[in-house]
C-alpha cells in the first residue's frame, strides 16, 4: 500500500530536497513510523517529545483536516494523498 | 453614502461590465473600509489592487522602515525612500495612482494598545503581517468585533489564503492552536511569489464586500508556486476553540433557530 505525502518546504532538507515521499501504513501514526524511517529526523518536527502531533502542523488526508476524522488513528488507503502543513507567517 | 462620480463611473468601467458586479459592487466598494496589516510584498501589493479597484478608504498599519533588501518585492517604493517609514510611501504612492481613495497611513505595528479601535474602524480586515504575534492579536480582535478577516501568509516558494468569518468559519487559532518559532526574514521570496498571494488576498476581501464569486470560506487554498500546484482544504473548525468557541456555538443556535439562514 502506498500513500504520498507532500512535504512542506521548512522539511524539505529532511527528504533530500524532494516535495513528495511514498510511504507505507495503515493509518497516521504508522505513516509517521515509515515517514521516520525513509527521512530520519523528520518526526521530531512534527510531533512532541510525548509523540503527540505538534500543534502548528495540520494533517490533511486527502482535503480533509484528520482532526475531522480520528486523528493519528485516521484510517489509509492506496492511493491517499496526505499533506502536511505547517502555520507560516511570511507576509 | 456618496454616489459614484462620473470620474469613478469611468475608472472602473471594465470592472463595472463584469457578470455580477455593476454599479452596485462599485458602491459597496467605495462605501468600505479594509484594514491591512503589514504593508510588504504581501500587503502593500494586496492594498495596491483594492486601492486600483476603488475600495473607499484603507488603513494601512506598519512600522519601521523600508530595507534595501525589502525591494525585490515591494511595489509601491522607490530607490530614494530606503531607510525612511515606507507606510507613508505606500500612501503617496497609492494616492497619485488613485486620488478617489482614502489611504491612512499608521507607521505602528498590531498591538494590544491599537488593534481594538483599527479593526473596528474596517469592515475587512487584511492578516498581511510578518509575524505570529500579529496575526494572533489581530484574529482575536476580528472575532472579538465580528469582523471578516482574510489571512494570507507565504514561505519560501509556497503559501496559503483562507477567508475567516467569525463563529461561521475556523478562526486562525482554530487552525493552528500554536505557532512555530518564526524568523521574519529567515525565509526567500520572490516579488512574484507574494504578488500572487497579495492578488489573491485583494481578490477574497473584494468577493466579501461586493458578493462577487465565492470567497475561501472555511476551506484552505495552499499554493506551491515552485510547482504550480493549488489545493483547496477542510481546515478544523474547532468547537472548544479558546478564541472563536462562544461565538460560533452562539451562530450554532441561531442558525438552527433560523433554517433559512444561508451562507455562500
Amino acid at each position: 500500500m502506498s500513500v504520498k505525502v507532500l512535504i512542506p518546504t521548512p522539511l524539505q532538507k529532511l527528504t533530500h530536497d524532494q516535495p513528495t515521499i511514498d510511504c507505507d501504513g495503515a493509518n497516521i501514526a504508522e505513516l509517521l513510523e515509515s515517514l521516520e524511517q525513509n527521512c530520519p529526523g523528520i518526526k521530531a518536527r512534527i510531533c512532541d517529545e510525548q509523540g503527540q502531533l505538534r500543534r502548528f502542523v495540520n494533517f490533511y488526508v486527502n482535503s480533509e483536516d484528520i482532526r475531522f476524522l480520528e486523528g493519528v488513528n485516521t484510517p489509509l488507503q492506496d492511493g491517499d494523498e496526505v499533506s502536511i502543513i505547517p502555520a507560516i507567517a511570511g507576509g | 453614502m456618496q454616489t459614484l462620480t462620473p470620474t469613478e463611473l469611468e475608472r472602473y468601467r471594465r470592472q463595472i461590465m463584469l457578470p455580477g458586479f455593476g454599479e452596485a459592487s462599485q458602491q459597496r466598494l467605495k462605501d468600505s473600509t479594509v484594514l491591512v496589516t503589514g504593508v510588504g510584498g504581501l500587503g502593500a501589493t494586496a492594498a495596491l489592487y483594492l486601492a486600483v479597484a476603488g475600495v473607499g478608504r484603507l488603513i494601512l498599519l506598519r512600522g519601521g522602515e523600508l530595507r534595501l533588501d525589502d525591494m525585490n518585492r515591494q511595489v509601491l517604493m522607490t530607490h530614494d525612500w530606503v531607510g525612511k517609514p515606507r507606510v507613508f510611501k505606500a500612501k503617496a504612492t497609492l494616492e497619485a495612482i488613485n486620488p478617489d481613495v482614502q489611504i491612512d497611513a499608521i507607521c505602528e505595528y498590531v498591538s494590544p494598545e491599537n488593534v481594538d479601535d483599527l479593526v473596528q474602524a474596517a469592515d475587512v480586515v487584511l492578516d498581511c503581517a510578518h509575524n505570529f504575534i500579529e496575526r494572533d492579536l489581530l484574529n482575536a480582535a476580528c472575532v472579538r468585533w465580528g469582523k471578516p478577516m482574510v489571512e494570507a501568509a507565504m514561505n519560501d516558494m509556497e503559501a496559503y489564503l483562507t477567508t475567516i468569518v467569525p463563529g461561521l468559519t475556523p478562526c486562525l487559532s482554530c487552525i493552528f492552536p500554536e505557532k512555530p518559532d518564526w524568523d521574519k526574514r529567515g525565509f526567500g521570496v520572490l516579488g512574484a511569489v507574494s504578488g500572487t498571494l497579495a492578488c489573491l488576498t485583494a481578490l477574497e476581501a473584494i468577493k466579501l464586500i461586493t458578493g462577487l464569486g465565492t470567497p475561501l470560506l472555511s476551506q484552505l487554498l495552499t499554493m506551491d508556486l515552485s510547482r504550480a500546484e493549488f489545493s483547496k482544504r477542510h481546515p478544523y473548525h474547532d468547537p472548544d476553540c479558546p478564541v472563536c468557541g462562544d461565538k460560533s456555538r452562539r451562530l450554532a443556535v441561531t442558525r438552527q433557530e433560523e433554517p433559512c439562514f444561508s451562507h455562500s
